[in-house]
Formats: C-alpha cells, structure tokens, sequence
C-alpha cells in the first residue's frame, strides 16, 4: 500500500460494547480501496497517548463498571487528547467515548462520572428509560442521510462551538428534545450510533480516512482516495 | 394445602388438559392461571422436591438436559420443565403437571433464567445453583453482564444454605463472597503460558483492583485460568476437573473429566463445559463416575437436537442457532473443526427474539471463516444486507457470496451449493422461517 495510518483504539481492551470495534473493521476495509495501510494499537489504563504517534483515534463505549475506570485513567491522558484534537486530530467517538469527551456524564446511581473537558457537551441521565431503535439523520452540511442504531441512557446537550453530527429524522438522537444526535468539532465526530456506524456509513469512514491522510502527507495527490465511490451497505 | 393452592392447582391442571387435548401445547397458561389465583403456588408445588437450578447465559438448556439423564442414573424421579420453559410460569406449569413419585426422592432440575432465580427461591429454597456462564447477550434485552449477575445473585440471598456449583473458568463466579458452600469446576488442559484474551472481551477486570486480568491459559473467551498481575487474585481450586481433550469434531468431542473418559456426541468445545457441568452435579448427588458416563456418552437425538443436520436433496444441512457474540464465535470454531470442504449460510434476521440491534454481528469472528475449507457462502434474512457487508469485511470475495433477500430463493438455492456439507448460522427467527420453507418444501414435518 503507498501510504499508512496509526490508529489508537483507546481503552480497545475495556470499552468494546455493542460490536463498536466493527468500526475499526470497516475504517480497514475502506482504508484499503484507499491504498491505505492502518496499523491499530490499543492504549489503555497506565498507558502514555502520544499526540505525535497517530492519524486517527477511536474511542468506543463500554459498560458502566468498566467506563467508570476508564474515566479515572483518561484524567492523566486528557491534556495529550486535547493537544491532539485542537491540533484537528480525526477522532471518532462512539457512545460513553463520547460522553467522556465531554465535561462529565451522570452514572446509573446518579453520581456524576468526570469527563475530559475537551469538548464542551455534557451528560444527564434518564430515570428508568433508554433510547433503544434504528435511527436516521441528516448532516446539515454535506446532506448526507446516516443510519444507525442507538442505545443509551444519557441525554447529551452540546456547547458553544459544537455542531451536531445530524439532525434526527427519526430517532431520539443526543436527547430526544432538540433534534441534535452526536457532534461535530473540528475533526472530532462523536455519536450515539451503533450498528456500528461506520460499517453503515461508508462516507463518514471515508472522510476520517482523507483527514488523516491529508493531515500525514499534505503534498500528496489524494484523487484518487476522493473518488472513491461508497456503495450503500444497509 | 390451603384451599387457594387446591384451587389453582385444579384451575392450572385443567387448563393444562384443554390445552393438551384440543390444542397441541401450552406451556406456560396453566402456571399463568394457576399463579393468578395462588402467587404462591409453587412453594407449595415444590416442597416435596430436592431443586437444582441451572442458570447463565448460554448452555443452559443442554446443561439441564446432560444433567437429567445424569441423574436419571441414580433417582427414579427426576423432574425437568422443557426447552425455553425458564421463567416463573413455565416452572409453575412443570411442577403443576408431574406426577410425583410416592416414596422414594423426588428431583427437579430446573433451567431458570437469570432474572426468574429470585422468583423460584422466593418460595423454594434449593439443594443447588449451578452457574454455567455469564456472556453479553444482545443488550437491548438484558443489559451488562455484571447487571446479570446481580440479578441471579439476588436469587441467591433468598438461599444462603444451596450450594453453588459454579464454572470457576468464569473471573465473575469469583468476585462477590457469598455464605454458600461452592465449588468451582473448570479447565486444567493446558500447560501454563502467560496471555491476555483478546481485546475484544468482555469481563477481564480484577473485580480488586481493577486492573486488566491475565491468564496462564485460555479455553474461550474470558474463560480459564486467570489471576491478576497487580494484586494476585486468581482462579479458585477446582474440586471437577477437564484434564485433556483427545477428539473435536463438529458432531463429536472426546475428552477427561478427572482421569475418566468421556465421549459427548456433538461437537462445540462449549458443550464440553456443559457436560462438565452437568458432571460435577452428578458427582456432587453420588452418581457414581461409571454411570455419569453411560449417561453422557448415549447420543441421545432429543437431547442434542440443537444442532440437527437436516438433508436437502443429498446435502447435509446443519442449521446452527446464533443469538450472541460469544456463541457466535464458538460455532465459528466448532465449524473451524470440520475437515470437509462445505458451503456456509449466514441467515440474518432483527425481530425481538433474535435482538433488534445487529450490531453484535461485528463481534463475531467471519474473519476465522476465510481461512476454512469453504467453497461457496450464501446470506439471507430479513437483514441480509448487514450480514452480507459483514462478510465482505471479513474478506469474502463477490464471486463466493450469493444473496437472498427472501428465504424461499435461498431455500431452494442450497440444492445448487457445490458441497455435500453445509452449515446454516441463523438467528432464532430465521431458523423458525428457514424450518417453515423446509417444511412447505417437505424436506421436514411441520413443527418439529
């Protein structure tokens, strides 16, 4: 392959719910008709985020226990995560990854559960209710229509600066009251989306890949990767 | 027996006999009615029976089964609900329609599903749990493991004196002290090597000190001998031990539980824990170890039903049902062990009893396939589509993949498979449609 891409799978051992490692699956799957090595590694607990030594970031959800120790371990992590996202790092976060981008989201007991700050989105939690079912939403931007199928608990609003990644047209989304599901800063997309989403929305892979190569080798002809043409998988 | 309990018992019992008589079923009415009338009933229903109660994610039902004829080797009694009975009112029903045995012990050996434990020891309190396995299951029924858990455990407070006989492979049987007596049965073959499980595992905390456990080896999963770098906390004694495995075959395993031999006719080397289980229970009501054999060597058709082969104009179809990640992956291994070249079927569908999220597909691992002597592989279901990109993903060729997108065209397109052998994975309402067409088609009776 001519080029090759680092991807950090972060908590990849703790955190790997609801088949969310599918979208590490299909960012290889793309990446290849992309002419695209990736090469992915976990960082985990104890472990040292290098902003310098990746491409693309992923960061999935997991469940409670397991999210709640992560949240501890990422507070040593979460000036490297934020160096490397204000630099317009692409970092896809999937459900509790994307909660702990955040400023803090509330735990099944009510307790609240520290994020990173580095986005500025935060979490609530519902009484005895989830947002269970297949979802669609529209990117505002490109009008691309996405599919997915969600699952959570929390309800998230976003901050100043933040843009969804959709508006829902059916589904609950972030919160089931303003219309929003997921987020969209700088090259960070945060999502509530199983399915898993980029296994569903081929586009979306597609440009966390452009990013990433555009980012690692900026005088390189990418005609090619753009034309890729995404066949609808669902 | 109060009046009330007589009611409902007669009420239960003639509904049972209408049922049975005009209609060809009804399992869990009577226990529905009769509880409706009595709430508690099956205190009174239970109390000339020792219980056993056999609980966990997967291998319940076959577990149950091993166990019955294990124990049918020793008592003369031995009552057991049927397949997919496991909540209150199916258990209501068995106990309401036996017809005990005057002297001698009466036995139930009942398969309760995790959340229904605490509504049998409400009013029974059992000789026995056993603990086969706690696995995610599609969470938008269930929820998180450690949640499940606590669900049975829940049961369990209502019977301090029952002892466990829990898969001590399995890190979470170890990490809450309970009062009970328990023993722990489990894998010791393999030499000790140092590992992790793969990342894509669930339940490989230290439930101490939260850090990521270890193993010296690993049988599936988050499965064997495990301990903890960081602290020390380690997998219990085992007191029923798998020594070896000598043959793995889909249809056959071969191996030794404690120095004796045993042959199980199915493959899978998850049933090879259910047959360890259903062991350590025999050893633990003094069946002796002779007897335990015969009782797991006979292949018994109705009890290994699960996996039928089915032929189809000279093909032999094996239809195996998928419904979570774990098992996903042990019937991709199980089909790993066939040496024949065959042809594989990926039936998808996302109705409630099979899990509306597909997204736990993903966790399977279709990689595993490419490397097997597969000649050709079809994928059908309601959602063909997500099982068909899977299989793309996984490195599966366009030219090797045919896809259906109604099960009638891909019924009759087994015939044209180019191997004798093929193996159907469907979920539980694509099996339910793909044995409808066979029926229609007459390779099979109607409702069986």
């Amino acid at each position: 392959m001519k080029y090759n891409l680092n991807v950090a799978h972060l908590y990849g051992d703790l955190l790997n719910t609801y088949g969310d490692n599918g979208n590490l699956l299909a960012l290889k799957y793309y990446a290849k008709k992309m002419d695209t090595d990736l090469d992915i590694d976990i960082v985990s607990l104890d472990d040292q985020f290098n902003p310098k030594d990746w491409d693309i970031v992923f960061f999935g959800g997991g469940q409670d226990y397991e999210q709640t120790i992560v949240s501890k371990d990422i507070q040593h992590k979460k000036e490297d995560l934020t160096d490397y996202i204000e630099d317009g790092g692409p970092l896809l976060a999937i459900c509790g990854g994307y909660q702990l981008l955040g400023h803090y989201y509330v735990g099944a007991n009510g307790e609240k559960i520290k994020g990173i700050d580095a986005l500025d989105h935060y979490t609530l939690s519902q009484d005895d209710n989830r947002f269970i079912g297949d979802i669609v939403i529209k990117n505002a931007e490109t009008g691309e229509i996405y599919h997915g199928f969600e699952n959570h608990n929390g309800k998230t609003f976003l901050g100043k600066g933040e843009r969804p990644l959709g508006e829902v047209q059916s589904g609950h989304g972030n919160n089931g009251e303003d219309q929003s599901e997921g987020v969209i800063y700088k090259n960070v997309y945060g999502s509530y989306f199983h399915g898993p989403i980029l296994t569903r929305n081929g586009e979306l892979a597609k440009r966390i890949i452009l990013t990433a190569l555009s980012r690692k080798y900026p005088d390189a002809d990418l005609t090619p990767q753009k034309e890729l043409t995404i066949e609808p998988t669902f | 027996m109060s009046f009330k309990s007589s009611i409902a018992k007669m009420a239960g019992k003639s509904s049972y006999w209408f049922l049975h008589t005009f209609r060809s079923g009804g399992s869990s009415l009577p226990g529905k009615i009769t509880t409706k009338i009595d709430p508690t009933i099956l205190k009174d229903l239970g109390k000339d029976y020792d219980v056993i109660v056999i609980t966990g994610t997967n291998g319940k039902t076959l577990t149950t089964a091993l166990t019955v004829k294990v124990l049918r080797q020793k008592f003369d009694h031995v009552l057991t609900n049927p397949t997919g009975s496991n909540m209150e009112q199916g258990i209501v029903t068995t106990f309401l329609t036996d017809h005990k045995s005057k002297k001698g012990k009466n036995i139930a050996i009942l398969e309760v599903d995790e959340a229904n434990v605490i509504k049998v020891t409400q009013y029974i309190k059992p000789l026995a749990f056993v603990f086969t396995n706690i696995f995610r299951d599609q969470m938008d029924r269930y929820g998180e493991i450690y949640t499940t858990y606590r669900k049975i455990l829940d049961g369990v407070k209502l019977a301090p004196e029952a002892t466990i006989i829990a898969n001590g492979d399995m890190p979470i049987f170890n990490s809450v002290d309970l009062p009970n007596p328990v023993v722990y049965y489990g894998f010791n073959n393999q030499p000790d090597g140092e590992m992790k499980a793969d990342p894509n595992t669930d339940g490989v905390v230290c439930p101490r000190c939260e850090h990521i456990i270890h193993y010296k080896f690993i049988s599936y999963s988050n499965q064997g001998k495990y301990y903890c770098p960081n602290c020390g906390w380690e997998r219990p004694e085992l007191t029923y031990q798998l020594t070896q495995i000598t043959k793995l075959t889909p249809n056959l395993s071969k191996f030794f539980i404690d120095a004796s031999n045993f042959t199980l006719h199915i493959g899978g080397l998850y049933n090879v824990y259910n047959a360890l289980a259903a062991y350590s229970v025999g050893k633990f009501m003094g069946v002796p170890t002779s007897s335990i054999q015969k009782a797991l060597n006979d292949p018994d058709e109705r009890v290994f039903g699960r996996q039928e082969q089915i032929n189809v104009d000279g093909k032999e179809i094996t239809i195996v049902l998928v419904k979570n990640p774990v098992g996903l992956n042990q019937v991709i291994d199980m089909v790993g062990t066939e040496s024949e070249p065959f042809s594989f079927v990926g039936l998808l569908n996302a109705n409630y009893a099979d899990g509306i999220d597909t997204s736990w597909i993903w966790d399977g691992n279709f990689e595993k396939l490419t490397q097997m002597p597969i000649q050709q592989y079809m994928t059908g279901g309601e959602r063909y589509k997500d099982i068909t990109f899977r299989l793309k993903v996984a490195g599966v060729e366009d030219n090797q993949l045919w896809t259906y997108d109604n099960l009638k065209d891909a019924v009759s397109n087994i015939k044209n498979l180019p191997t004798k052998r093929v193996y159907v994975f469907a979920t539980y309402t694509a099996m339910l449609q793909l044995r409808k067409q066979l029926a229609t088609e007459g390779y099979i009776k109607e409702g069986i």
